[in-house]
């Protein structure tokens, strides 16, 4: 009948709205899609533009300087070579450095006392089940294999720090003794009686009072290796000199005790003192 | 002034070579600048000498006042002398507080004690080195200035450079006396001799140029480059072999100059190795045989064999590790079959 006909009509005209529908679809897709195409031309023209532009500044600009140079490998290289030696200095200044070796590493202990460097002494330790001294240059007074004995094995770098005290100690000492030499001799009578390790100075030196010279007696004992100032200070005038002397003894004995050598003798002898 | 110390002067002044003269008495200060000045310095010695024994007449020289002019002759020509080298030992682990009075007192305390008749002097130089010189005399005579022994230690050092006396049996005592005056315990002889005093020192104070790898900034020494400007038509065709001996070289004897040693002995007490065929030696048993190397400079040489072509590299470690054992004796036994150094210290 009448009605299935029209059930018939409306189905049809479903599927025909569907198809549209499905077919509408498509066509946006596809304008969306070709839409997407044009920018992306658009996009890929511009580059291109923007490339060819640059390619014929450089071009043109060929005779000019350049305003970004590219930095060359060798350049690099000693930008590199400068602030590695820089930062090697540095270290190299601390006092303590090293350097690996094949079968261990190489310790350099560099000494200065005051401001001034003095010498470099080397240690090159062997790494294997123990660590072992291999070669060294310290001095053979130099009580190393007390420290070694007591601190290689279970701290180094506490065998460092002891091993450069008492080098540090050392030269400080013997640096004192050679200026005390070199800028006052005129005052020294005799010569300075010292040690390997400069730590015992016995030696007479010229005090003048009332303008009458008078020797005094000096008698430095460093009894701490790792230091550069003595622990006993005995300074003695003759019996014949007059009483006020054995104060200005106890004095220099003071400035003796606190201050190094040299500068001691400087501040009690000002005008004899030779400019280096 | 006494005769003998007259003709011993006289004699002294004749070993010094006439050029020397004049440096010497003016280092030794005995005679004064004026007194100097009166003796002629070119006529021959003979002269000379009869001069100076005047005018130490004159100032009433004694004995201990000659010893010092020997003293000063022995330091300056002291690569005459054949020195060997002692180690002291102690036990104790006190800081050394050396004082060279204190040293000077026990020394001379303990020499004499066992021998009266002894004389001795000391002398001090600049690098801390201690020379003492000992004129041995018996029981029943005088000392003998023309039999001296030299001894040089370094304070706060275990170790004393003796200059071999004739009189040996004089030499416990003398060790004996080194051992109380510094505070060491006992003392041995090192397997190590030689002329230069220096070089010694050198080795057992470790002063020679070793090869310490570090980051220095301080410029390397200048290594010895072929100069360029050698004919280019010659070709080095083994110029990376001669590269690689150049380093291995360098590795093991370093840069600087070498501490001079006149002769390297080995004793060797192994097994001579011969084809079973051949049956030398039907007994086995060790082929007693004594090798010794003599140079005027023996480790210069040996640094220069394997360059100039006489030796493989690397080296032998018996040859290397004469300065770092710090002797030049060595004997070598059979150790497993292998011929390894089996170094026996006396």
């Amino acid at each position: 009948g009448i009605l299935a006909h029209l059930e018939m009509l409306e189905r049809r005209a479903q599927q025909v709205a569907m198809e549209e529908g499905e077919a509408q679809k498509q066509e946006e897709k596809l304008e969306r899609l070709k839409a997407r195409v044009q920018e992306l031309r658009l996009q890929r023209d511009e580059l291109r533009a923007k490339l060819d532009l640059q390619q014929k500044q450089q071009l043109g600009q060929e005779g000019a300087v350049l305003e970004v140079e590219p930095p060359s490998a060798r350049a690099v290289l000693d930008w590199k070579m400068k602030s590695v030696k820089a930062m090697l200095e540095l270290f190299y200044l601390t006092g303590i450095s090293g350097k690996l070796t094949k079968r261990g590493v190489c310790f350099c202990i560099s000494t200065a006392y005051e401001g001034t460097y003095l010498d470099s002494y080397y240690l090159d330790l062997l790494i294997k089940a123990q660590v072992e001294i291999h070669h060294h240059s310290i001095p053979v007074f130099i009580p190393l294999e007390k420290m070694a004995k007591k601190y290689l094995q279970t701290d180094i770098r506490r065998f460092l720090c002891v091993l450069s005290d008492h080098l540090n100690a050392y030269v400080g000492r013997r640096y004192q003794a050679d200026q005390l030499q070199q800028h006052f001799s005129d005052q020294i009578e005799g010569t300075i009686q010292r040690n390997s390790l400069c730590n015992l100075l016995v030696f007479n030196y010229n005090v003048s009072s009332k303008s009458q010279t008078f020797p005094f007696k000096v008698r430095l004992v460093y009894g701490d290796l790792c230091c550069s100032l003595p622990t006993e200070v005995i300074v003695a005038s003759t019996p014949d000199a007059p009483a006020s002397l054995t104060q200005t003894a106890a004095a220099h004995s003071d400035l003796f005790r606190r201050m190094a050598l040299h500068k001691a003798f400087r501040s009690f002898c000002p005008a004899e003192e030779s400019m280096d | 002034m006494d005769e003998t110390v007259a003709e011993y002067i006289r004699r002294l002044v004749l070993r010094i070579p006439r050029d020397e003269i004049r440096t010497m008495l003016q280092e030794w200060g005995f005679l004064s600048g004026a007194q100097l000045q009166t003796i002629n310095f070119h006529q021959i010695k003979d002269n000379i000498s009869q001069e100076v024994v005047q005018l130490c007449e004159e100032n009433c020289a004694d004995i201990k006042q000659a010893a010092v002019l020997d003293i000063i002759y022995n330091h300056i020509y002291q690569n005459r002398r054949m020195w060997s080298v002692y180690q002291m030992n102690k036990a104790g682990e006190e800081t050394e507080v050396f004082d060279l009075t204190d040293f000077k007192k026990k020394f001379k305390r303990r020499l004499r004690s066992a021998l009266r008749n002894v004389t001795i002097n000391f002398r001090e130089y600049e690098d801390n080195a201690i020379w003492i010189r000992i004129a041995w005399g018996t029981p029943y005579r005088k000392p003998n200035q023309y039999k001296t022994s030299y001894a040089v230690y370094h304070s706060q050092t275990p170790y004393v450079f003796i200059s071999a006396s004739m009189l040996k049996s004089n030499l416990p005592l003398l060790c004996q006396a080194l051992v109380v005056a510094s505070n060491y315990h006992d003392i041995r002889e090192m397997e190590l001799r030689g002329h230069s005093l220096n070089s010694l020192k050198d080795i057992v104070f470790q002063r020679y140029s070793q090869n310490f790898q570090t980051y220095n900034p301080r410029p390397l020494p200048e290594r010895t480059v072929e100069p360029e400007s050698e004919d280019i038509r010659i070709i080095h065709e083994n110029r990376n072999e001669r590269e690689r001996i150049q380093r291995m070289n360098w590795e093991v004897f370093g840069d600087g100059p070498q501490p001079k040693l006149e002769f390297v002995q080995y004793k060797l007490e192994t097994m001579f190795k011969s084809d079973p065929e051949m049956n030398i030696l039907d007994k086995k048993e060790p082929f007693r045989c004594l090798v010794k190397f003599s140079s005027p400079h023996l480790l210069e040489s040996l640094k220069s064999l394997t360059p100039a072509g006489m030796a493989d590299a690397p080296l032998s470690p018996l040859l290397t590790c004469i300065p770092q054992k710090a002797r030049n004796y060595f004997k070598i036994k059979e150790k497993k079959g292998l011929l390894s150094e089996s170094l026996v210290s006396p």
